[in-house]
């Protein structure tokens, strides 16, 4: 991979169902994600949600997923992420993990792909962004 | 019962729980975030989703501070050390890194270590979660 490579987008639909299932396997029961009635009106930053929303942990993991299609088990033994939940995602909405290559540093043979990575929705608004880096190459190989 | 979350101090523990990443736990995850990609080693041998690991390791700090509906997380770093086989087991540590107050929203900034039983670190990460200051 090289400067401003684009990573294969991972885009999904998010449902309540799915909410759901993510709350069971992770052991998150916080009625923002789960109750209609107490979401409505709960605070998100500096404004109101409209209803349940998705984990963001849930979210973030289509950007894991991409990673893993772009750099396989390098990203799983070596790779980092730094994210900022920027915005809500609500069931429904469409969601696409987008990601590029922001640098390439070489050092005594070892090779680090760094990538600006995030979510936007369909409407281009940016839910999470951050940055991955992945050893793709260690110095002894 | 409520916590006193304005006690919580940096560098107190907040959980230490075992974590088996068994094929039920980790398929479990992989439906539920609709993750297809099932990693293997060049060997073929199965491996873990490191976002599985990340998040049930915040499970177990979901469920010691008891946190309070309406807690929004405003932020996640992870840092995976290795690649791990389903069924791993690994010991998952939190402890309170920063805890302060900015308007109506108390910042709560955990790590997170996540070690196998040689003690090596194969997962760190720190959240940043918001809990609403009427409730924390």
């Amino acid at each position: 991979m090289e400067q401003g490579d684009e990573l294969p987008t991972i885009q999904k639909t998010i449902t309540q169902a799915q909410v759901e299932l993510y709350a069971h396997a992770a052991g998150d029961f916080n009625p923002i994600h789960l109750d209609a009635e107490f979401a409505a009106g709960a605070r998100f930053g500096g404004g109101k949600l409209d209803g349940t929303i998705a984990h963001g942990m849930m979210i973030l993991a289509s950007i894991s997923e991409m990673l893993t299609y772009a750099f396989g088990e390098r990203w799983l033994a070596g790779g980092r992420l730094k994210a900022r939940f920027r915005g809500p995602v609500y069931p429904g909405e469409t969601i696409t993990a987008f990601g590029s290559v922001k640098a390439v540093n070489e050092r005594d043979g070892a090779r680090e792909v760094v990538c600006a990575v995030g979510v936007r929705k369909r409407d281009g608004e940016v839910v999470i962004s951050g940055e991955a880096s992945v050893i793709t190459q260690t110095g002894s190989e | 019962m409520t916590m006193d979350y304005a006690q919580l101090q940096a560098g107190q523990r907040i959980s230490q729980e075992r974590l088996t990443l068994d094929a039920e736990a980790v398929g479990r995850y992989a439906e539920a975030v609709g993750d297809a990609s099932r990693p293997t080693a060049k060997d073929g041998t199965p491996l873990v989703n490191p976002m599985a690991v990340g998040a049930l390791a915040l499970s177990a700090v979901i469920n010691a501070l008891k946190i309070p509906g309406g807690t929004i997380h405003a932020g996640q770093e992870l840092d995976f050390g290795r690649a791990l086989p389903i069924g791993a087991e690994l010991t998952c540590t939190a402890t309170v890194a920063q805890n302060s107050v900015r308007r109506e929203w108390r910042f709560l900034v955990v790590s997170l270590t996540a070690a196998d039983d040689a003690g090596n670190a194969v997962m760190q990460g720190k959240s940043t979660i918001m809990l609403p200051t009427q409730t924390s």
